[in-house]
């Protein structure tokens, strides 16, 4: 076993990503634990300069994501990204996006088994750089969410498509109140494809050491060995499919919030007003642009959806419409109130051509469509692999 | 000498997109200007569908397709018809389609609609007759005491409604029907009945399993004097699904297509029903029994009545377009994918659609439904916005895209299906099954050959009227007919053949002097002592090329109004490419030209050789076109993707897909 980095030792100026070597098989360990790994442009550009280079070479024909550390990755480095554009141009952030988006393509068109073990928290920028790959492993200790409406962005990395291929409309719901779910939610709903409890993990990676093949019903074959079927909890959002379907369902954000109301009206449950509280407290603006993002995102493939994700990510960085992503950042993650001033504040102030110019391309001389690297399109393995 | 056996490679899916080059004009501009409205409505609407397991999604080369299960009983369609219906009510689909008013609500009812009929058209017809004939008789034909009592449980499903209008006997002629209705003042009720077999309802949608009301059309007898066509609402079922006394209800049996619609029969025995329910826009019986109607001809009356129900013809127009659209996205991505025949030993085999043979079959097809799209949303346009005065253009405008564009639909449907060989006749490939489904397009809501006759009868009406007052033609863009007669050039080169000019001039050469002629035949004809309506008969052959030329010529300038709203671009000349497409494959297929001597024989040959040419310069773009339909991948067909994938022998194994949870 060849160790690039010895794993725990570093964080801030140490190797943010490291690389484990084992026959056929990589192992990347996302390695900034204190910041829940959140990921770095400089891990975004490690992540894809390896995941580019496996991809021609014939040693490699299975690759293992996780993180170390309590999370797999708690989300892309915002934090950093508000800083850059505070300090001047929106553009340096847009490059952050564009080359995370990339990655995500890269491994939702990558033609070798991506196994990501998400031991951990899992959210935003996390859920893009697993849930595209062919095999996501939940555990007892996963906690998935897509959190961006609270925080005034909209589920990107991907989301419109792999959100919006779940079950009936619970990719609505996951995505516009940004629910956290468990490993068994995770596993019931698709988001991950197998439950290993985390005290097998070392067996299970073990076992994918020896492989000497990348063929994905072998890797499933191994999986299955590891993995149980967890219970899922009785108060789980699972088991509220149908009220779901019915008001997320809905063909506008108005009406989700009505028709939950009137749900309200005949059920005591805790969860719908809990789901009424999280649409109320998020940017109006967000969950407006984001709803018809998963909308469209459904009926498009995972390349258009990216490209469409690019446009309306650089729209939110330049703040034409609404400032609401720097606003969520000082409320979430810098000055930590929690009180973010959304605006425009209300939802009937967001009208339809608002809402149409995040989704129009940016009014730019430098600024370019999302280019997806060609080799990768076309391939087989564009199909969904949830 | 014996060839040498070395094992040739396998057959390798690759993608549509691989055998065309990137398009040069913006295919979502393109769909936004064929769909014209209510994008995300309809979006939304195929997400819904997509979204529910109602919808039999099917998973076939590791994509999933949604289309009913036809290999289910006529029973079970209609039954799944029906839940669907309730999935889609509870999602919030019908929303004022007959509680809300004004141009946007009818436009998204119709965006609605479309799509529903994508995914199958009875469930299309069924809605329809729900809201659109039963739902639209009442708004129509009833006064506010039954928009109060009936529109919103209509709305909301609390009751089922058909539409009992055609007989056993009596068709397109709603006239000549037979059920009877007398008053009984006494009692204040009227009394419906089938006085004999021939008048018995026939055909109604709803009616076998599901309705619980119907609007019955009935001639009104008042005091022994029968004032013509009436319709009145009666109740068949109650609420627990029984039918009433002295209503007789039979099914109507399998079909050709659409069993997912009940069609039944009835018949009706003293029926009883209170004056109320009477639709009485036009014409009341007081309590006492007296006939009261503002207008005194029964003829009047009776148009009066129809013209709102051109919504039907409407909605079968454009449906028929989304049809001819599904097929062809199916068949081209078919033959961008698909190889038969190397024309050069060892090399590999040619793809169906570098043929230029197969290039003529379906290329002047895809712009011709191009043609058609925008003569649809034309129509829909002119519906939404009308005016008593405009019903006589929507009369005439309306039969005559009914007829022709449901034609084009049924054409394209068995080209496409023939263009996709044998994959074309599995019923999962759609357009096979569609063939069936959407026959009763060419004669429901009127047969198309009397529609078309009423337009050569309604232009020769406008001719006569227009001599007679010395005045100029004013309307059914007719306007042409007053200015001079326009030349075609006696040599037609290719850059005249493909001038907007020269197609607006040719069609407008022909439909003038159809009219003429028409018009001089049927004046000989009346000289000769023959009555108005034998001559009509005797006509028929010009009335039938009139109502050709009425139609080309209409729908063309609808194609020359949405190019002239596009600002110069890739965009714009694409549209004009396909437009002279549209219009050189009609001089060319068209006998007409030849026969009345618009054209040269010269010329139609050169046109002939300018359509190959044409058909080449499509090519490149054929699968720009088809994409630029917005038609979701899902609602496609296994054919139109990776159909060895969707073939493999991996494919009918039980463990496929299971490791993945959804």
């Amino acid at each position: 076993m060849t160790v690039m980095a010895p794993p725990g030792s570093t964080n801030g100026d140490g190797e943010q990503v490291l690389v484990e070597e084992n026959l056929f098989l990589r192992t990347l360990i996302l390695n900034r634990p204190r910041q829940l790994n959140a990921l770095s442009f400089q891990m975004v550009s490690k992540l894809l300069e390896l995941f580019v280079a496996y991809e021609d070479d014939c040693n490699v024909k299975l690759v293992i994501l996780k993180g170390n550390g309590r999370a797999f990755c708690a989300g892309g480095d915002v934090a950093a990204v508000v800083r850059d554009i505070n300090g001047g141009d929106w553009r340096l952030g847009a490059k952050f996006f564009w080359k995370e988006f990339i990655l995500n393509y890269v491994m939702a068109t990558y033609s070798k088994p991506q196994v990501s073990i998400l031991n951990g928290i899992v959210m935003g920028g996390g859920a893009g750089a697993s849930m595209h790959g062919r095999f996501r492993i939940a555990t007892e200790n996963s906690v998935f969410a897509m959190p961006e409406t609270a925080l005034g962005l909209f589920p990107d990395v991907g989301a419109s498509y792999f959100l919006s291929r779940l079950s009936g409309f619970f990719g609505e719901y996951v995505g516009l109140t940004g629910a956290r779910l468990d490993g068994a939610e995770m596993l019931a709903c698709g988001l991950a494809t197998h439950f290993v409890p985390s005290a097998r993990l070392s067996l299970l990676e073990a076992a994918l050491c020896k492989l000497d093949s990348g063929a994905p019903a072998t890797i499933s074959s191994i999986l299955d060995e590891y993995s149980q079927q967890p219970h899922l909890k009785e108060n789980s959002a699972y088991h509220k499919l149908a009220v779901i379907n019915r008001c997320f369902s809905r063909r506008t954000i108005e009406e989700i919030l009505s028709t939950l109301e009137r749900e309200a009206v005949n059920s005591a449950d805790n969860w719908i007003s809990a789901t009424i509280q999280s649409l109320q407290k998020a940017s109006p603006t967000s969950l407006k642009i984001s709803l018809r993002s998963i909308r469209e995102g459904r009926l498009q493939d995972v390349g258009q959806c990216l490209t469409c994700e690019y446009r309306m990510v650089c729209h939110v960085l330049q703040g034409e419409v609404s400032k609401d992503f720097f606003e969520g950042c000082r409320a979430i993650l810098l000055d930590k109130d929690k009180n973010p001033k959304w605006e425009p504040s209300r939802l009937e102030q967001i009208n339809e051509s608002m809402v149409e110019q995040y989704f129009s391309k940016v009014d730019d001389e430098e600024w370019e469509d999302l280019k997806l690297p060609a080799k990768f399109s076309f391939s087989a393995s564009l199909l969904a692999k949830l | 000498m014996e060839p040498s056996l070395s094992p040739s490679p396998c057959l390798q899916y690759s993608p549509p997109e691989l055998a065309s080059p990137p398009s040069d004009f913006n295919l979502s501009d393109m769909r936004k200007l064929m769909d014209g409205h209510n994008l995300q409505d309809r979006d939304w609407l195929f997400g819904l569908m997509i979204q529910s397991k109602l919808f039999n999604p099917r998973f076939s080369g590791g994509r999933v397709f949604v289309s009913p299960d036809y290999n289910q009983s006529m029973e079970q369609q209609r039954e799944m018809t029906m839940k669907r219906i309730h999935y889609l009510l509870d999602c919030g689909v019908f929303q004022e389609w007959l509680t809300g008013r004004g141009p946007e609500v009818e436009m998204r009812k119709f965006a609605l609609h479309e799509v529903i009929g994508m995914y199958d058209h009875s469930l299309a017809v069924k809605l329809g007759v729900h809201y659109f004939l039963w739902g639209g008789a009442i708004q129509f034909f009833g006064t506010k005491r039954h928009h109060d009592k009936w529109l919103r449980d209509t709305e909301n499903y609390v009751i089922k409604g058909c539409f009992a209008m055609t007989e056993l006997g009596h068709g397109s002629n709603v006239r000549g029907i037979e059920t009877v209705t007398t008053y009984d003042s006494k009692t204040g009720e009227f009394v419906i009945n089938s006085p004999c077999e021939s008048a018995q309802k026939y055909w109604i949608g709803g009616a076998a399993n599901h309705a619980t009301h119907t609007i019955v059309f009935s001639q009104l007898n008042i005091n022994g004097k029968s004032e013509g066509v009436h319709a009145f609402i009666a109740q068949i079922r109650d609420t627990d699904g029984n039918i009433c006394p002295n209503v007789r209800v039979a099914d109507c049996g399998h079909k050709i297509g659409l069993n997912g619609v009940d069609n039944g029969r009835i018949w009706f025995d003293n029926v009883r029903i209170p004056r109320e329910n009477l639709l009485n826009s036009v014409a009341d019986v007081s309590p006492d029994g007296q006939y009261l109607s503002a207008i005194k001809d029964p003829d009047q009356r009776f148009a009066a009545f129809l013209a709102p129900l051109t919504s039907g013809r409407v909605t079968i127009a454009t449906s028929a377009v989304y049809s001819s659209k599904m097929s062809l996205a199916i068949a081209i991505r078919y033959s961008l994918t698909r190889r038969a025949f190397s024309i050069t030993p060892n090399q590999p085999e040619v793809l169906l659609l570098d043929y230029p043979s197969h290039q003529r079959r379906l290329l002047p097809l895809l712009a011709k439904t191009y043609a058609m799209s925008f003569a649809a949303n034309y129509l829909k346009m002119i519906y939404v916005k009308r005016t008593p005065e405009s019903n006589k253009t929507i009369h005439v405008v309306s039969s005559a895209f009914k007829a022709i564009l449901t034609w084009h639909n049924m054409r394209t449907l068995q080209e496409c299906r023939e263009a996709c060989g044998g994959q074309g006749l599995k019923t999962e490939n759609r357009i096979g099954q569609m063939k069936g489904e959407y026959d009763v397009q060419s004669t429901f809501e009127g047969d198309n050959n009397i529609l078309m006759q009423q337009v050569s009868k309604a232009l020769l009406a406008e001719y006569i009227a227009v001599q007679k007052r010395n005045r100029p033609f004013k309307g059914l863009g007719l306007e042409h007919m007053n200015k001079s007669c326009p030349v075609i050039p006696s040599q037609l080169t290719s850059s005249t053949l493909r001038s907007s000019q020269f197609q607006t001039d040719i069609f407008c050469l022909r439909e003038r002097d159809l009219l003429i002629r028409f018009a001089a035949e049927m004046s000989q004809l009346q000289a000769q002592g023959l009555s108005r309506e034998y001559a009509l008969l005797q006509s028929y052959q010009l009335a039938e090329d009139l109502g050709r030329a009425f139609s080309d010529r209409a729908i063309l300038q609808t194609f020359l109004d949405a190019e002239a709203a596009v600002s110069s671009g890739p965009l714009k000349s694409m549209l004009s490419l396909l437009r002279s497409m549209h219009v050189l494959i009609i001089l060319e297929e068209d006998a007409s030209f030849l026969r009345y001597g618009y054209l040269s024989p010269d010329n139609a040959a050169g046109i002939r050789k300018e359509v190959t040419i044409l058909c080449s310069e499509l090519r490149p773009h054929a699968l720009a076109l088809v994409s630029s339909f917005g038609i979701p991948d899902a609602f496609l067909s296994p054919i139109a993707f990776n159909w060895i994938d969707a073939n493999s022998w991996s494919s009918v194994q039980p463990q496929q897909g299971a490791t993945v949870p959804l």
